[in-house]
Formats: C-alpha cells, sequence, structure tokens
C-alpha cells in the first residue's frame, strides 16, 4: 500500500472517530445528566434522537424551512416536550423508594410506544431519510476529502458540549446540578430547590439528546432503525464512563468513537460494534461503578 | 401529471391521508366494482409488514396490490366472482406472520396467502403453507431457500438474491474485461446471498474481488471503508448496504472520489434512488421493474401514472411486484376454474403468462422458483421527487444455472 493510501486511511479513522465521538458524547452526556440527578435510566434515549433527526426533517422537507432554521426550531421543540414529559409523567416517581426501576420500565414503555407511531408514519413512507447539508462542498485535509458538513457537525457539537461543561462549571443553575447529582440531601439543606433541578436537568438532557440526532441527521442518512444503535450506545457509554458523570460520557464517548473507526480498520467492521460493548464487560468487571464515578 | 413528475403536495396529502388512516384504525382495501359480479368473493390472505422495521416495504406492497384489486374488479373479478384480499400487519415480526397465516387459513379458509416483502417473514410463513397445504405466493423476498428442492406450495415472484449475484458479476464483466471489483454489504441473508452469486460468478468472469467489506446491521459510518476501498482501486465498487447506510455508502464513496459510473447498487427502489441525490447520477443499480424501460406496457404506464398521482412518487420493483402478483393469482384461479387449493397449486406450477406492466415471462419450475431475470440501468437524472435512467445491460437464466443450494445454506 502506499503512503498517501496509508495517510488517507489514517486521517479517514481519525476524523470518524472525532465525529461518531462527538456525538455519541453529547447524547451520552444527556442521558448521565438525568440519570445522575433524577436517577432516570431513560431507555427512550434513543427514541429521542431519532424524534429530533424526525422533527427537523419533517420542517426541512414539509415546510421548506433552511436546515439551520430547522435545527433551532427543533431544538426548541424538545423544551415543550421535556415539560409535557415530566408535568405527567417523570414528576410523579420523585418520591418513589427505588424510583429508578420504576423509570426504567416506564421509558420502555414510552419507547415502545414512540417506535411504534413511528413505524406506521415515517415508516411507511420511506426507508431512509436525509437532511441537506448545512455547509456544501468538501476541505482537504492532506489526502483525505472531508465534507464541509461533517467539519461543521464536528464544531458545533464540541462548542455545544464546551457550553454544557461551562454552565454545570459556572451558572448557578450548573453548581447547583452537581450538587444533586452529588449529594441531594445536602443540596437541599444549603437551600437548592431540587425538583427545580430534576425539571432543569430533564429539559437540558433532553436539549442534549435533541442536538445529538439533528447533528447526526446531518452528517448520516438515517432510518428507524438508529434509535436501537444509539440507545445501547449511550447506555453503555453511560456505565463506562460513570452513571452521572459527564466528563466521562464525553471521554468514554470519544473513545468509543475512535474505537469503532480504529477496530473496523485493522479487523472488521463487526467486530468494531461487539468491541466497545466488549470493553464495557471488561470495564463493569474490574470497576463496577464506572472510570469516572465519584 | 407526467410520469416522471410528482409534486411535494401530492406526497403530502398521501403521507397525511395515510397517517389519518392508521390513526383511525381503518384499512380500506380496495374500491366498489364498476363491474357486476356474482357468486361468494374468492379471498387471498395478505400478509405484510405494515408496521415494524420493514413497514416501508409492507406499505409499497399493498399500494400496488390495490391497483391490480381495483382494475380486477372493475374488469368483473376473477369467473364472475370478486377477488377479495384479506389484509394482516405481521408487524415485521415472523411469529406473528405464522399467527395471521393460522388465522387466514383455519378461520377465513383463504384459497392462498401473499403479501410479504421481508425473506424472515416469507420464511415463516412457507413453513406453515408447506405443512399444511396452503398455496403461497411470495411477491417481493428474495432469498433462496423459499423454493428449495422439494418445495411444493410456495411460488417465488422475485428472482433470488443468489441470482442477483450472478447477474451482477455478469455486469461486471460485461462493462470492463478483466475488472477489479470491491463489495460493501450489510450482514443479512439478502446481502449474503447476493456475495455469494457475486463470487461464483466472478471466478469463472475473471472479475477480481479486490476488497470484501461486511458490515454488521446498525452501521452508521463507512468512511474508513470507503477510504480502504478507494486505496484498492477497484474498477467498480458493488454495494449491498441497507437504506440509510446505503445513502451514507454512497455518499463517503462519492466524497473519497469514487466515481458515480464505478458505483453498482444491488437494487434500486425510488425512495433510495432519490437519497443518493444529484451527485450520484450515472452510478448503476439492479432492477425487475423501471419506469424508465422501454419494454413497460400501456397498462405499465398507466399503473405508473396512476401510482404517481395518488402516492406521491414513482412505483419501482417493489410495488410492481405486488401489482403482478394480483394478476398472477387471478389468472391462476382462471385456469383452475374455481377456489380449490390443490387444483391453484397446480395451476400455478403451469403458469405461462407474462407480466401486464412490463410483458417479461413469468413461469415457474418444480420448487416454484420463476425463471430468473434483471436489469442493469444507469441513473441520468435526479430531481427532489422523480428520476430518469436509462438500461444498460439485461440478463435471463434458469433457476438451475447456479448451485444456489449449495452456496446458501
Amino acid at each position: 500500500m502506499t503512503t498517501s493510501a496509508i495517510l488517507l486511511i489514517a486521517i479517514s479513522v481519525i476524523t470518524t472517530g472525532l465525529v461518531l465521538g462527538v456525538i455519541f458524547s453529547l447524547v451520552a452526556a444527556g442521558v448521565t445528566i438525568v440519570y445522575g440527578s433524577i436517577w432516570l435510566p431513560n431507555a427512550s434515549n434513543g427514541q429521542f434522537f431519532l424524534t429530533a433527526a424526525l422533527i427537523c426533517w419533517s420542517f426541512v422537507t414539509w415546510l421548506a424551512v433552511p436546515i439551520w432554521v430547522a435545527a433551532l426550531l427543533t431544538l426548541a421543540v424538545s423544551l415543550p416536550i421535556s415539560y409535557l414529559l415530566e408535568a405527567t409523567l417523570i414528576r410523579r416517581f420523585y418520591d418513589v423508594p427505588d424510583r429508578n426501576i420504576a423509570y426504567f420500565v416506564l421509558t420502555l414503555g414510552v419507547t415502545q410506544i414512540l417506535s411504534g407511531i413511528f413505524s406506521v408514519t415515517y415508516g411507511r413512507w420511506s426507508d431512509q431519510f436525509n437532511l441537506p447539508p448545512m455547509i456544501a462542498g468538501v476541505t482537504f485535509i492532506g489526502p483525505f476529502p472531508m465534507t464541509n458538513n461533517r467539519i461543521f457537525v464536528l464544531g458545533a457539537a464540541s462548542v455545544l458540549l464546551a457550553l454544557l461543561f461551562a454552565m454545570l462549571r459556572f451558572h448557578p443553575y450548573g453548581r447547583a446540578l452537581r450538587a444533586v447529582f452529588q449529594n441531594r440531601e445536602a443540596a437541599a439543606l444549603r437551600g437548592v430547590n431540587v425538583r427545580a433541578i430534576y425539571r432543569l436537568s430533564f429539559a437540558l438532557g433532553m436539549l442534549s439528546i435533541f442536538a445529538g440526532g439533528i447533528l447526526y441527521g446531518m452528517a448520516y442518512s438515517f432510518d428507524l432503525t438508529v434509535a436501537w444503535t444509539m440507545a445501547v450506545t449511550a447506555f453503555a457509554i453511560m456505565i463506562v464512563g460513570g452513571p452521572g458523570s459527564v466528563l466521562g460520557a464525553v471521554v468514554v464517548g470519544m473513545v468509543f468513537g475512535f474505537t469503532q473507526a480504529g477496530v473496523s480498520t485493522f479487523t472488521s467492521p463487526t467486530l468494531a460494534t461487539f468491541s466497545y460493548l466488549a470493553a464495557m464487560l471488561i470495564i463493569l468487571l474490574l470497576k463496577p461503578s464506572g472510570l469516572f464515578s465519584r | 401529471m407526467s410520469r416522471d413528475t410528482v409534486t411535494s403536495g401530492a406526497w403530502r396529502q398521501s403521507a397525511v391521508t395515510a397517517f389519518a388512516i392508521a390513526c383511525m384504525g381503518l384499512a380500506p382495501f380496495g374500491a366498489a366494482p364498476a363491474v357486476a359480479q356474482s357468486g361468494e368473493p374468492i379471498t387471498i390472505g395478505f400478509i405484510s409488514e405494515l408496521s415494524g422495521p420493514y413497514s416501508f416495504f409492507g406499505t409499497s406492497c399493498k399500494q400496488g396490490l390495490e391497483f391490480a384489486e381495483k382494475k380486477i374488479a372493475a374488469e368483473g373479478g376473477v369467473l364472475n366472482r370478486p377477488l377479495t384480499f384479506k389484509v394482516m400487519d405481521d408487524q415485521t415480526n415472523p411469529a406473528q406472520a405464522v399467527a395471521a397465516a393460522r388465522s387466514l387459513d383455519v378461520q377465513d379458509n383463504v384459497l392462498a396467502l401473499t403479501g410479504p416483502t421481508s425473506s424472515d417473514i416469507a420464511l415463516a410463513i412457507y413453513g406453515y403453507a408447506e405443512q399444511n397445504k396452503v398455496p403461497f405466493v411470495v411477491p417481493v423476498a428474495a432469498f433462496a431457500q423459499l423454493t428449495k428442492p422439494g418445495t411444493k406450495y410456495t411460488f417465488r415472484v422475485e428472482p433470488d438474491a443468489v441470482g442477483w449475484g450472478y447477474a451482477a458479476a455478469k455486469f461486471v464483466a460485461a462493462r470492463k474485461a478483466g475488472a477489479k471489483l470491491a463489495l460493501m454489504y450489510t450482514d443479512n441473508a439478502l446481502a449474503r446471498a447476493i456475495t455469494a452469486g457475486i463470487k461464483y460468478q466472478a471466478e469463472k468472469e475473471n472479475v477480481s474481488i479486490v476488497a470484501d467489506i461486511l458490515f454488521p446491521q446498525g452501521s452508521n459510518d463507512a468512511t474508513v471503508q470507503a477510504a480502504q476501498v478507494a486505496a484498492a482501486k477497484p474498477d467498480f465498487v458493488y454495494l449491498a448496504t441497507v437504506g440509510a447506510f446505503d445513502v451514507t455508502t454512497t455518499n463517503q464513496l462519492l466524497d473519497l472520489g469514487i466515481k458515480p459510473e464505478q458505483i453498482i447498487h444491488n437494487v434500486g427502489a425510488t425512495s433510495t434512488l432519490l437519497g443518493y441525490g444529484a451527485r450520484s447520477v450515472g452510478s448503476n443499480y439492479g432492477t425487475f421493474f423501471d419506469a424508465n424501460l422501454d419494454n413497460v406496457t400501456a397498462e405499465g404506464h398507466k399503473f405508473i401514472d396512476d401510482f404517481v398521482q395518488q402516492v406521491g412518487r414513482i412505483p419501482s420493483y417493489v410495488e410492481n411486484y405486488c401489482y403482478n402478483t394480483a394478476y398472477i393469482i387471478k389468472t391462476a384461479i382462471e385456469k383452475a376454474g374455481g377456489a380449490d387449493r390443490e387444483k391453484f397449486r397446480d395451476a400455478m406450477s403451469s403458469l405461462n403468462m407474462v407480466e401486464p406492466t412490463s410483458g417479461v415471462p413469468i413461469s415457474f419450475d418444480k420448487n416454484g422458483a420463476r425463471k430468473e431475470y434483471m436489469y442493469y440501468m444507469q441513473l441520468t437524472g435526479i430531481a427532489a421527487k422523480s428520476y430518469t435512467a436509462k438500461r444498460l445491460f439485461y440478463i435471463e437464466w434458469a433457476p438451475e444455472t447456479l448451485p444456489v443450494y449449495d452456496l446458501v445454506k
């Protein structure tokens, strides 16, 4: 193989790892924020990820709005959806002991309902969905032509992750949210409105999942099966990173992205899919609480 | 409206209508016949994927069948009796499909079963049909085992997947002698069968396989593999990936400098062809029916026009096979002279007709396999809701040409 061919493959591994990694991280961060504060293992994260991509596609296809407007509108739509879910389903379990099991079953139900709705609506209209590129054209990184659209997705997801970190670290709500993560009773004694933080974290988590869904739809064609793939991936990242750890979600999300790209180069795409699930099992054996748990 | 023009308004209208019907739980199927028919209706059980992962294909099949059902009713039915199709949703679930088959057989006493578009579902019904001696006409499922030796009651309308691969290797060899071919395919029964056929025939055609990349189901990115393929410098890349991933893979190959003319898609359905986008013009795809073919009959053109008008997109081979399946069943009933299952089965076995939409011959061998054929088309234009293509290659062959059941267990 020529040097140029080796370079082409090497850069493709790096760029693929980065793009997949930031999207995985964004979604896993959304899942882990909600789990860390409310103890809600959101089994329906994949369906909400898909919901975001489908809503964005619907805005573009049916209302013919520009892609960037559709993306912003879709993010905005996540807020009333979050509010509705929190008000009708989630808050009823706030005081239930061992509510994580109840929440898991509840979100499995939501998964089935959304999956059924999508299969008899969008599923009958097409077997694949595409969003137009935010930015057309390609940029050459050495011999590797990377589409400007993917560069945009990579940049946008990185900015969103940075904003999420900044918000959690510096904003009063973010600090309160982290306090609830660490010890909700102590946070309540310090005057933190724990229920308000629950609501905030749910909305923030959903916003993050929606952002991941929109960016994924921009980077790749998608169909309804992506919901299941993403649900498993986001859960695996959360468990390996440590439930409730946003840093863990981001680091492990990036590792998973690079693992998928790298293993598929040197072995096969099939092994790549199993590789990070195998990593999850090994880490659970060595450190059951996850890599970044406190 | 012209044959190749689809308005977004019509598309939206059909989508809203489909949604409204789904919400109301209604499934009106067929229209009032224009010609009076006497006698009891002859009922066929139609089991398809109206929900679940294959809902797009099941719904498309049902749409194609509905056009034929209405037309048959307008023509006076069959043997002066109404021909009706009782629809059941298998939810893309083999167990559900078998339950539906049992219900249609025992409770409704249907003459025959038809409808599935998924090989897994068709295989599940196949077991029931063969065991209980219920004729089963499979409109769109390409897995060869549906007509394995000893099959008596199942008839497969679509050519088998190993044959698709055989045709692909022949096509590549016809385009360039001693060509280098790269394979990229998803890990499913259909793609494995296709690539088995390609590998078998490639050797005989002096076509060398320079990359052989298998993706697991649920894959989302092929950038790295596209780079590996580009590095192998093939003359052609054969893609047997699925749905959205097929579009992603195509775009990633194009991003890396593979020319559209080098790409061969295993099969072209309208939604996927449109999904490839304008930059994919020049790429090739296999098919069994296409609105752009010269041999589309007057009835075929009417079907295409009416379908575009009502559904908002050009019908592809799926809808065409389901349309023709209704006519295959009608012709076999006429030949059998009534609604007796054994006589119907015998009539199917000795059927000799042509597809009303294309004039392509239809006959089945002793195991229910159809005489095989395949077109290779080249995309010449893609618009928002329509595409144009030209025929590059046509091949037909007898099912026994290939050791199909040795290649795919």
